[in-house]
């Protein structure tokens, strides 16, 4: 057994779908996120059994709204999205062919998005322009991720282009900045599967455009409006963060010998190991927690916890960590401010500006 | 009837006089069961004294079944349809009252009836077939019509679109007095054409525009689209059973990979 599989232990892998694929590229210095997500353990299940349940979970309301502003989009022959495709793209008006992939059985989707994919990238005659529900696979350290985009359309000059459908409205041309961040990323990942897929088959990946379209209801009304997002700085966040992934055998090398994350489930279907064990087994890798993780990792309670519990800088946001470079805890920080404390090697440069600042600080309070 | 109310009367009395007793002896358990057998009586005895009082009116979208009201809109519509257009053109043209989920098992009903009783009915509400001849999702046509109007190419999609929304626009230029759904049907049908950024929502809407911009961009299509249909029509009849033909053959799965036309959809 690969040192990988030993720390997810004996259940089976979790399959990642693009959100977590995405959510990954969210914090790409964090260790933990890295080795759990590269053995494919089951982070919801073991924050859950650590007493620390997730946030987050797609309410059932968003999905319904989601699902139904989809079916909008698509339906009749996806005439709105022609539309927009058309005022968007300038797609020529003989170009409508659409390919619902679905319709083949759920373990041929996959072949046959390639096939269809193949003929269209060798620029066959009556290679379609929508492809509603292809299957794109994605190699994560190891294990085969399925991606579905909602669409990719083609045959814009050449070029496929990744189409996103979102039901957060834009208002006056304006969108909810993370929404549209998060939607970017997870279009980014779908670009990249594309591209690896076109790579595989023997084609110029670049044929895949950066630019993906993002199709979401505008201003207060159902209608749906199209705009094209620029996904390149996601692209390369994603691809340093796979590669990386790859090689976590630097990562697997400095953990101690016999460390496993098993959810091993009893007869009850609960996890047979005690949860304080699994916290230990947990704490044995570094974490990296950053007040962004409350919206994108299952495990982001627990992180918070144990940063609280040390009292660590990285409470306090990326941008403080980084200023304190070489500053691990705020009562160092402190102690380095006020003086009660003398700074280590390395440590000289940030001890002087905290200094400053603490003595800025008495000034103003004075 | 007047008997069984007397019944009821009587053991509704029993039962609320077991109540108070129950209540004197402090005995909630046998309380809280004899309150609930009393709610039951009470509500069969309001049920039996106003059943007869029946509301008028209350049956008129009864009158057609759904069967015959989506046979009604798909045969308005010329052209194969999802269920979300076919309830839309039903409540512009005619009685209305279809829900998208009345659609959803339909054609496996269609399919049980057909092979219980082959041809038994006059029409069938059937499946679009694809490509592979398997039953293309959500969409329904009527068996009456052509192998070739209903199979589905690449451009099969938007060529019944345009199809749709010339046959909702002569509808309306046909019919006297518009209702506003159908207007507003034909205004959102319409904004989907090229030529029609104009239809702006909540204004008048020229119904002979729409179908005009519909056969403009429908010329552009016909050719491949009927080819390709030919073909996929002439391969439905040489492979296919005729409920096969009517339902689509079984989708290829791990299970009947080599069976593909023989069985159908049996589940």
């Amino acid at each position: 057994m690969r040192r990988i599989d030993a720390l997810r232990g004996t259940t089976p892998p979790k399959p990642h779908d693009a959100r977590a694929i995405a959510a990954l590229a969210a914090n790409p210095g964090c260790a933990r996120r890295a080795l759990m997500d590269g053995a494919g353990v089951d982070k919801d299940a073991a924050a859950r059994h650590l007493g620390f349940p997730a946030p987050f979970g797609q309410s059932p309301f968003a999905i319904t709204r989601g699902n139904q502003f989809e079916a909008l989009v698509k339906s009749d022959g996806c005439a709105e999205l022609l539309r927009m495709l058309r005022e968007l793209l300038e797609l020529p008006i003989a170009e409508v062919a659409y390919h619902d992939v679905e319709n083949v059985g759920a373990h041929l989707r996959h072949a046959h998005t390639r096939a269809l994919f193949e003929r269209a990238a060798r620029g066959e005659h009556d290679a379609g322009t929508l492809y509603d529900h292809p299957l794109l696979s994605l190699d994560i350290a190891g294990h085969t991720a399925y991606l579905e985009p909602d669409v990719v359309a083609f045959q814009l000059e050449g070029r496929f282009h990744i189409v996103e459908i979102k039901s957060f409205a834009i208002v006056d041309g304006q969108a909810d900045p993370a929404a549209v961040a998060a939607a970017a990323r997870q279009a980014a990942v779908y670009v990249l599967a594309l591209r690896t897929m076109l790579e595989e088959l023997g084609h110029d990946p670049l044929t895949v455009s950066h630019d993906v379209v993002l199709v979401c209801p505008e201003n207060f009304a159902n209608r749906p409006v199209a705009k094209l997002v620029d996904v390149r700085r996601q692209l390369a966040v994603l691809r340093r963060q796979l590669t990386r992934m790859t090689t976590l055998d630097r990562l697997l090398e400095e953990l101690p010998e016999g460390l496993t994350f098993d959810l091993e489930p009893g007869e009850d279907g609960l996890p047979l190991r005690r949860a304080a064990d699994l916290a230990d087994a947990l704490r044995g890798v570094t974490a990296r927690y950053a007040p962004d993780c409350l919206s994108t990792c299952d495990l982001c309670f627990f992180c918070r916890n144990e940063a609280r519990e040390e009292g660590a800088s990285d409470l306090l946001g990326r941008n403080v960590r980084d200023e304190l470079g070489g500053v691990a805890s705020v009562e160092e920080a402190l102690g380095l401010a006020d003086g009660t404390r003398a700074p280590r090697e390395g440590q000289e440069e940030i001890a002087r500006l905290l200094r400053g600042a603490e003595r800025l600080r008495q000034d103003c309070l004075a | 009837m007047s008997d069984r109310l007397d019944q009821l009367e009587r053991r509704i009395d029993e039962l609320r006089a077991g109540v108070r007793r129950a209540m004197r002896a402090r005995d909630a358990v046998t309380a809280r069961a004899l309150r609930a057998d009393l709610r039951a009586a009470e509500r069969t005895w309001d049920s039996l004294v106003s059943s007869p009082v029946q509301t008028p009116g209350g049956k008129r979208a009864g009158a057609t079944t759904v069967r015959e009201r989506v046979h009604q809109a798909l045969d308005a519509l010329g052209a194969p349809a999802q269920p979300r257009l076919i309830v839309a053109v039903s409540e512009a043209f005619f009685s209305g009252g279809l829900r998208s989920a009345q659609l959803t098992s339909i054609r496996r009903d269609e399919e049980r009836s057909f092979r219980s009783s082959p041809y038994g009915r006059p029409y069938y509400l059937c499946a679009a077939l694809t490509d592979r001849l398997s039953p293309a999702r959500g969409l329904l046509t009527l068996s009456a019509w052509p192998l070739e109007r209903r199979v589905v190419g690449p451009l099969s999609p938007r060529v019944d679109f345009l199809t749709c929304a010339a046959a909702v626009a002569q509808h309306i230029q046909r019919s006297a007095g518009p209702s506003p759904e159908s207007l507003r049907l034909v205004a959102r049908m319409g904004r989907n054409i090229p030529g029609g950024e104009l239809v702006e929502l909540g204004k008048d809407v020229d119904p002979g525009r729409v179908a005009e911009m519909a056969l403009a961009e429908l010329a552009v299509h016909l050719d491949r689209d009927t080819r390709d249909r030919a073909e996929l029509a002439a391969r439905a009849r040489e492979q296919l059973d005729d409920p096969a033909r009517l339902f689509g053959a079984a989708l290829l799965s791990a299970a009947n990979v080599g069976a593909l036309g023989k069985e159908g959809i049996t589940a």
